[in-house]
């Protein structure tokens, strides 16, 4: 019995210690994640190209450094068995690739896109870390929460044409995973995310709503109003 | 500066999504930033506006195509999963029935039944949990990698067999059914689909469980010696899995139960023993109490 039971012990250890490898990287990613997140909020009418420029230099960092811890740990079947543990993190991570994506081309980075970019990260012999649905489907419903804040601010910098299209964007989404949410794998977190996805669609359409239908009753050179405009929000 | 041209505004404004809403008490998403409300517009902008509006209306772009496609995929992907997992479901609930007819034909061990009758009924649901335990591998080979994908469908299954296996195993040899044994009796490979180790040790804490009940029973019976064997057994198995670093977990709270049912077997020890109704049993009993304490 003793010897059997010391065999059982290392297994524990060994998972117990790999989970918290795991809970770690997964953490550390979110973080930095999240950094790249407000980098890209700082994007303003003029410096576009530099901020998501820089944005994207510090991705391929979280993804160079962190994922790439990520990837190491997992193998087999610890893709399922510890998602719990890394799930946050990667969620975050696909957030960050898919704003910065959007910010850049107006369109969603697919998740098999995703998932190429971190096929160099793992070596050949091992199964490649590969993102699954579900936790690309969570990290998107957190995309759109940061595409209302991006949404709202662009409105504020005078880029209307801009928050309309995040407006389109954001409500295709939300179409699209409507049909999706009710069959994923943890439908109750979905659930959640979905009525917070709603409230952002449905902020940045009153926001253009507000645009709309007011905007006229200001008329006056543009430019001079968007320095006031700047003046009051800073405010 | 909340003038009341925003208030009146704000108020119009949730009406209208009164109506529109789907979800009528969520109030609070009127949010109007402050700088919507002196927001200006030239005529040209008005324009633009209308211009993409009503470009929602034209044929979709490469953008959206791109993205409804990759969401199809994704539904006939969750619903192939959600269609593995139904028939996963059917399974376990077969796992289940098969578990409760082994449970009932053991619980005659506690009205005294013979031991080997009893075992022989009980065995007779061991060929068919090995059947459907077969089932259930093949199912999840059609998806290498993802076992733990589903692992909670059968989970709670596997453990209760295993409980039963292990007490089986126990009345027979009075010794523990180890973690390969148990895998070997249900016909399962770790190689491909095995028992996971914690499900194992958390039907081995259930089976400690069932422990107190069964010795109560047979010193009823008459059977003055079991409380000796059965603290002897329960005694060791608790010093094994003390070797085991637990997480806060279920199986943590498992093990924390076990020593109150090493404390009943304790006391019916004790009361057999102070009465001197253990004869037999006398020298090796001692045995017993050196290893409890």
């Amino acid at each position: 019995m003793k010897d059997a039971f010391s065999k059982y012990a290392s297994y524990l250890n060994d998972l117990n210690d790999k989970r918290e490898r795991v809970v770690k990287a997964s953490r550390d990613i979110t973080m930095n994640s999240k950094k790249v997140i407000f980098q890209v909020h700082r994007m303003g009418k003029h410096n576009k190209e530099q901020v998501l420029e820089k944005a994207e230099k510090d991705l391929a960092v979280v993804m160079n450094q962190y994922m790439s811890r990520l990837v190491k740990e997992l193998q087999g079947t610890d893709f399922w068995k510890l998602r719990r543990a890394y799930s946050p993190g990667v969620q975050e991570y696909v957030e960050a690739v898919t704003l910065c994506n959007f910010c850049k081309t107006g369109s969603l980075l697919n998740l098999d896109e995703i998932n190429a970019s971190l096929r160099p990260l793992s070596d050949p012999s091992t199964e490649p870390l590969q993102i699954n649905v579900p936790d690309y489907l969570l990290g998107i419903a957190d995309l759109t929460g940061e595409l209302m804040r991006l949404a709202i601010g662009r409105i504020s910098g005078g880029e209307l044409e801009f928050a309309q299209k995040i407006c389109r964007f954001v409500r295709e989404i939300y179409r699209e995973l409507t049909l999706i949410a009710p069959i994923m794998d943890d439908s109750w977190d979905m659930k959640t995310k979905m009525d917070t996805m709603l409230q952002s669609v449905m902020k940045i359409e009153n926001a253009c709503f507000s645009v709309h239908v007011r905007g006229s009753e200001f008329p006056g050179s543009e430019d001079a109003n968007f320095s006031l405009l700047g003046g009051l929000e800073i405010e | 500066m909340k003038s009341a041209f925003r208030s009146a505004i704000c108020t119009a404004l949730e009406f209208s999504l009164r109506s529109l809403n789907p979800n009528p008490y969520r109030k609070t998403l009127v949010l109007l930033p402050r700088y919507v409300v002196v927001f200006p517009a030239k005529p040209s902008h008005f324009t633009s506006m209308a211009s993409s509006e009503s470009g929602s209306h034209a044929p979709p772009s490469p953008t959206v195509l791109n993205l409804e496609r990759q969401f199809e995929e994704f539904r006939h992907q969750l619903d192939d999963s959600g269609n593995l997992r139904e028939r996963i479901r059917s399974i376990a609930l077969e796992i289940e029935s098969a578990t409760r007819l082994m449970q009932s034909s053991l619980l005659l061990i506690h009205q005294s039944g013979p031991i080997p009758e009893v075992l022989e009924k009980a065995k007779g649901q061991i060929g068919v949990l090995k059947e459907l335990y077969n089932k259930l591998a093949e199912i999840i080979l059609e998806c290498p990698g993802q076992y733990y994908r589903y692992h909670g469908d059968w989970r709670s299954e596997t453990q209760t067999v295993v409980s039963l296996l292990a007490f089986m195993h126990w009345l027979e040899t009075e010794g523990l059914l180890l973690h390969a044994e148990a895998e070997e009796k249900l016909g399962l490979k770790s190689s491909e689909f095995g028992l996971d180790t914690e499900d194992y040790l958390i039907g081995i804490c259930f089976m400690s469980n069932d422990l107190p009940r069964y010795v109560v029973n047979r010193v009823t019976a008459g059977d003055y010696d079991c409380p000796r064997k059965v603290l002897k057994f329960l005694t060791d198995l608790h010093a094994a899995f003390r070797m085991l670093n637990l997480r806060n977990d279920f199986l943590r709270k498992k093990f924390d139960g076990m020593k109150y049912d090493l404390r009943r077997v304790e006391e019916v020890y004790y009361d057999v023993k102070i009465r001197g109704l253990a004869t037999t049993g006398n020298t090796t009993g001692e045995q017993g109490d050196g290893g409890q304490s």
